[in-house]
């Protein structure tokens, strides 16, 4: 019995996984099809693993949902599970979602199998008067990635209309990548990046300010401004249009990712975002808050599933590159130090996380043309498999075969970054 | 130096929104003149009339608060260079809102601030507030972003319907890059456009002439004869597309082979706009 997914919609239903696609594809040019008992989840993580996308279909979503995970057994009775490693190319899938509202209209039933003899993705659509229309998309093997990170541990939370939150965007011109959310107990702010107002002498600076009243659930436990890319937040907002649900968003301080879900029973969207790190929280000891805080998580972790934490190596590695101005000395390292880092490094995952230490970072110079020059928490993430033992031997190797495209000299610096061993903390999120 | 100006009013406040959109479609980086009774639009840099240049006033009228203190007593006006675009996107999130402040600051450096309070759909205030980088222009610049004063025109003539004449412009605009325009005293206005291949002309008459333009003419001028001036096609289009506003006058005045000037009156807005014969 091989990993299969066979799941059938009805118009309206296709219209939601179109606008799910299209929601995924603002943060990445590929996804995962993932379907597990909990339903079927689209997963996607942009290039510079600072941003994670999954919308999870429960299996009453659909007309008709059926799924099955290839079963190895071995010898010493430790039976294996083997889920669907399903990626495909937004390029293939977009077109086909294209014009929902007619397909809404128009479609009768949609079908969507898997071949795993083949490696392809079949979806079918069938009209009215016997017309069917088929796709044939070959899959790419890949393990889907997930980020763990639990939303009720966050200190703030709020729930507000996608009206809201779509009037705040349009004040943000394209050139503005970033945005800045600044909350106390009382009041709620959107407003531009000030590094990157810094840096661009000619932007405008906006801010808009919003009543706590006008949220549906407003919960703040500490005064936070946390900084983040908002073109992935256009994407919710696409897909909150076709759940008509309220936008949830949990934060806690600068660094730690921000969550942005839709929870409509049926569907349910997740959003993770990095966030910017803020200097001066680097400064009060956030190397003890993030052991700590991977501590607690790694037995939580244990607790849950009894197996060995680092093997399930979920870290959140903040690069430590501080704006220029400021900091000249401690940038982005150099990619040569790099990589005589690089083993170091990899032993490091191997043996006990948490022994990662301040000696670890390397004297960095600037590199001229980096490309991050931000500090954003990166998330790095463990690979969705039942396999630990794989996964133990050869963590960077899951980690590589994640990443995108090979050619793209983005992805390379990132995983270079990764590789190295400079990140002055790791946390597991 | 000092400005702070109030609009409040759906009526006023679309007319700032189109005058501000209608500055960005036409100029990258303009002039803002704030004078003592009055706001000024104009193009930066020096070009002179070489270029098709627009020149905007908004008079006080338009704000229901407009205060200003200028460089010193005797050059009582402040110029600033700023981004149109801009201002424009500012401008555009006031729109339903009950108020939009204009007010010159200094965060960093010196910002034309616009605070907009609006009302949301469930009745609560919300604020949106944008801060433009400007630059004050020193005071030997300023003699570059005036308008043009010239000898009266040769002929001054209303417009036809707008829709009318931006639909044959654009026409024109697929065929060549020179467009003549001709008119006369007596309410007629010719648009013409010729290539190798095709010639097309357009005839519009009984447009009227503005009671101003007989000043100045000689008592045996014929009324008949029609003055001219070839222009980029391409210009006058960006013009008659770019432009926002819902004049309740709009004119043009010829300069017999020299300049074509487009005015339109909206309240207490006009718009001028030149370009030069080619």
């Amino acid at each position: 019995m091989a990993a299969m997914l066979k799941c059938v919609m009805s118009g309206s239903q296709v219209k939601v996984f179109g606008k799910a696609v299209q929601a995924l594809s603002r943060i990445s040019d590929e996804f995962w099809l993932d379907p597990s008992k909990k339903g079927l989840a689209l997963r996607c993580v942009n290039s510079s693993r600072s941003a994670y996308g999954c919308v999870l279909f429960s299996p009453v979503f659909f007309q008709h949902y059926q799924w099955s995970a290839l079963v190895k057994m071995s010898e010493n009775e430790l039976d294996t599970t083997l889920n669907l490693k399903c990626k495909l190319g937004m390029k293939s899938i977009l077109p086909i979602f294209r014009c929902l509202n007619s397909l809404e209209r128009n479609i009768e039933k949609c079908r969507i199998f898997t071949r795993s003899d083949k490696c392809k993705v079949v979806i079918q659509f069938f009209y009215r008067h016997g017309i069917k229309r088929t796709h044939n998309i070959c899959f790419q093997e890949s393990q889907p990635l997930q980020v763990i990170f639990d939303k009720n541990v966050c200190t703030n939370t709020l729930m507000i209309q996608p009206r809201l939150l779509a009037d705040a965007i349009v004040l943000f011109t394209s050139s503005q990548e970033e945005v800045t959310l600044a909350v106390t107990p009382l009041n709620f702010c959107l407003k531009s990046s000030n590094e990157e107002s810094m840096d661009l002498s000619n932007a405008v600076y906006s801010e808009m300010f919003v009543g706590s009243d006008e949220f549906d659930f407003f919960e703040i436990g500490m005064d936070t401004e946390i900084t983040f890319c908002f073109k992935e937040l256009k994407g919710m907002l696409t897909f909150s249009e076709a759940t008509h649900a309220p936008i949830s968003i949990y934060f806690d301080f600068p660094g730690k990712p921000l969550a942005l879900s839709i929870d409509d029973m049926l569907v349910e969207a997740n959003f993770i975002l990095a966030t910017l790190a803020d200097e001066q929280s680097r400064a009060s000891s956030p190397q003890s808050l993030c052991l700590s805080q991977k501590r607690k998580r790694s037995d939580l972790i244990e607790k849950k599933t009894g197996k060995n934490v680092t093997g399930q190596a979920l870290e959140c590695i903040s690069r430590k590159a501080a704006p220029r101005r400021l900091y000249p000395k401690e940038t982005l390292t150099n990619i040569s130090a790099l990589e005589n880092c690089g083993s170091p490094a990899m032993k490091r995952v191997d043996g006990d996380v948490s022994e990662v230490s301040e000696s670890s970072v390397s004297n960095t110079e600037e590199v001229p043309g980096s490309l991050c020059l931000r500090k954003f928490s990166c998330m790095f993430f463990g690979a969705v498999s039942s396999d630990q033992q794989e996964h133990f031997n050869h963590p960077f190797d899951s980690l590589a075969r994640a990443s995108d495209s090979e050619q793209d000299m983005n992805n390379v610096c990132c995983r270079k970054e990764f590789n190295r061993s400079d990140a002055k903390y790791f946390c597991i999120i | 130096m000092k400005f702070r100006a109030k609009i409040t009013g759906k009526g006023c406040l679309e007319l700032f929104i189109h005058v501000s959109g209608t500055v960005a479609r036409l100029a990258k980086v303009c002039v803002l003149r704030v004078c003592p009774d009055s706001l000024c639009f104009g193009p930066a840099g020096s070009g002179g009339l070489r270029e098709a240049r627009l020149w905007c006033e908004v008079r006080q009228g338009a704000f229901q608060q407009f205060r200003m203190e200028g460089v010193s007593e005797d050059l009582n006006e402040i110029h600033l260079e700023l981004t149109a675009e801009h201002l424009s996107r500012a401008a555009r999130s006031a729109a339903g809102a009950s108020s939009l402040k204009l007010q010159l600051t200094h965060k960093r450096r010196p910002c034309l601030t616009v605070a907009v309070e609006l009302v949301s759909s469930l009745g609560r205030a919300r604020s949106v507030v944008h801060d433009l980088p400007v630059r004050v222009l020193p005071r030997r610049v300023w003699r570059d972003c005036l308008p043009p004063s010239l000898r009266a025109s040769d002929a001054s003539i209303c417009l036809p319907r707008w829709r009318t004449l931006r639909s044959i412009v654009e026409r024109m605009a697929n065929v060549g890059d020179h467009v003549l325009v001709e008119a006369n005293l007596s309410g007629r206005m010719t648009l013409s456009i010729e290539t190798e291949v095709v010639s097309i002309q357009s005839y519009f008459k009984n447009l009227g002439n503005p009671p101003k333009s007989a000043v100045g003419v000689p008592q045996n001028r014929d009324l008949e004869s029609m003055v001219q001036v070839r222009v980029d096609n391409r210009k006058l289009l960006q013009f008659l597309e770019g432009q926002q506003i819902h004049p309740t006058t709009a004119l043009c005045n010829i300069w017999d082979n020299t300049l074509l000037q487009l005015v339109l009156v909206q309240e207490d807005v006009s718009l001028q706009y030149f370009i030069p014969a080619l």
